[in-house]
């Protein structure tokens, strides 16, 4: 036993940003509510950064994170028109990030957006949710359109992998973001290696020796149980990888 | 212009150099100028399959140093025009072939052959590295065996990444020939079926020999088996070579002989 009871490290966080500009306490809620509600599984429990465009009182903004928090988000930190707010934020438990950096990209619901809500991004995306992630507009797609052979070894840096051919035990297919082989997956796969954990794989034929998401891999004892030598993808939900047939 | 074949594995004992033999004494037979090479330093066994290891004088490594000519060093076939071998050194120094003696040997056969065929060692390392660097074309030797495949997978691996045609961004052609093929061991299961191999490999089918007897007394005679006609291996590598050549024939010897003697035995009531 060591007497380390922590250790601190760095991460980058993928969340949402709600950009706050105008604050009418009933329009805001029907506004945010049908935003929600196109895509509910999304935003239940994310994370979320209050962007105040509008200078709020401190009443006003305690009624902000109230409604929030009863829509089900976890409102963490405010950037903005801080202004006089800095106790009441202190007070609420929340953090004042108004003099950090962001990167910023469009968020994609499966409804057009309203104005209100925005999104960050980063390389490891809050919490997993079953709808496709906010995705920046184009990644680059690796296509291999020959076998990968056993001792090769094929990464798709920054994106998803095409392979269009068969990948033979003993080579190994690695990629950022998702792995589509149209053939027979007889070697290592591992999809989302820098933590995306809504990474998949997907194959034509499913006898692979090994697959990974996010790190959380399954071996080849486990692949063979289900979809084996069937059309296959898998994917991470909670903590968990799944395998299923494909039509 | 001459073509570069390398006739290469992975894992040994497969058949490399019967094949080797056999398929550049298919090529002179055919009427094209053909020219064997030994890369096996250390081991030299193609110039006793080709039945003249009495009359090696000088070989490859010494035509590289510069210690010979080629011209000293390449054995002229008794019994088949148009075939020349370049037998290998018995030196134990691995490193006797450099990159740049092998190119400047095979641009100076270019001039006069039309083929000309590599004999591999086993391995993947530099000795067969070696022997595909320069290569055109590969014939990939694969017994029906799950190890023998694995292996025959990675030399095509590095076939498309190590090969001189990878690095300017052409192919090399890719042959799969299937060697020591015992239906009879297929059928019962012991052996994968040549579809099984075509499956996992997925290159085009030059041919299947059968395993046979007929190999072992032909290496015993310093006679390449492919001028056993009787043999049925002779008649696969006759076939093989003319798919080679560009024909389209189709394969031979898949199933068990019917009246064999295997066959009565097990299915007579
Ligand atoms: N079709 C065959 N049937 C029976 N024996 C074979 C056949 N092909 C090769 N052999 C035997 O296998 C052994 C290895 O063959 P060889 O050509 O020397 O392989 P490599 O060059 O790949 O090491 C030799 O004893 C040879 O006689
Ligand atoms: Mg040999």
């Amino acid at each position: 036993m060591t007497d380390t009871c922590f250790r601190m490290k760095g991460t980058t966080l993928t969340s949402i940003v709600l950009e706050v500009i105008d604050f009418d306490p009933d329009t805001f809620e029907s506004q945010l509510a049908e935003k929600i509600n196109s895509a509910p599984q999304f935003f239940t429990r994310s994370s979320l950064i209050l962007h105040l465009v509008k200078l709020l009182s401190a009443t006003e903004f305690e009624l902000l994170v109230a409604l929030c928090r009863r829509f089900k988000l976890q409102p963490m930190a405010v950037r903005g028109e801080v202004g006089a707010l800095r106790s009441v934020i202190n007070d609420l438990g929340l953090a004042d990030v108004s003099q950090s950096k962001f990167t910023e990209s469009s968020l994609k619901t499966t409804k057009p957006e309203s104005t209100a809500l925005k999104e960050q991004a980063a390389n490891e995306p809050a919490a997993s949710s079953p709808v496709p992630t906010p995705a920046a507009a184009t990644k680059p797609v690796k296509v291999i359109s020959r076998p990968v052979r056993s001792g090769q070894q094929v990464y798709a840096e920054g994106g998803d992998l095409v392979i269009t051919a068969a990948v033979s035990e003993g080579a190994e297919v690695l990629a950022d973001g998702n792995i589509h082989v149209y053939g027979t997956l007889r070697g290592r796969a591992l999809a989302g290696v820098k933590g995306n954990v809504h990474a998949r794989v997907f194959c034509q034929s499913l006898d692979a020796e090994l697959i990974s998401i996010a790190g959380q891999f399954i071996m080849h004892e486990t692949v063979k149980a289900s979809c084996w030598k069937q059309p296959a993808q898998i994917y991470l939900e909670e903590d968990t990888l799944h395998i299923e047939p494909i039509a | 212009m001459a073509k570069i074949i390398v006739v290469t594995s992975g894992k040994g004992g497969v058949g490399k150099t019967t094949s080797s033999a056999a398929i550049s004494t298919g090529l002179a037979l055919a009427g094209h100028k053909t020219v064997v090479i030994d890369f096996d330093v250390g081991l030299r066994n193609l110039d006793l399959i080709m039945g003249c290891e009495r009359r090696v004088v000088y070989d490859f490594v010494n035509v590289i140093n510069k210690e010979a000519t080629l011209k000293q060093a390449l054995i002229k076939d008794k019994r088949t025009d148009n075939l020349f071998i370049l037998p290998a050194s018995q030196t134990r120094d691995k490193d006797a072939l450099t990159i740049d003696g092998v190119q400047a040997v095979l641009n100076e056969l270019k001039e006069d052959f039309d083929f000309i065929i590599c004999d591999s060692p086993a391995g993947i390392e530099q000795g067969a590295q070696m022997a595909l660097y320069f290569a055109d074309e590969a014939i990939v030797v694969t017994n029906p065996e799950v190890s023998s495949v694995r292996d025959s997978d990675r030399i095509l691996g590095i076939l498309q990444s190590k090969s001189l045609r990878a690095e300017q961004g052409k192919p090399v052609k890719e042959h799969l020939l299937l060697t020591r093929y015992n239906p009879l061991r297929v059928e019962s299961a012991e052996m994968l079926s040549v579809a099984d191999v075509e499956e996992i490999l997925a290159i085009p089918l030059l041919g299947v020999i059968p395993e046979s007897e007929a190999v072992l007394k032909a290496s015993n005679q310093g006679q390449p088996v492919i001028l056993d006609l009787e043999a049925n291996a002779g008649q696969a590598y006759s076939d093989a070579v003319r798919r080679l050549l560009g024909e389209t024939i189709e394969h031979r010897f898949l199933e068990a002989e019917k009246k064999g003697f295997f066959k009565r035995l097990l299915g007579g009531k």
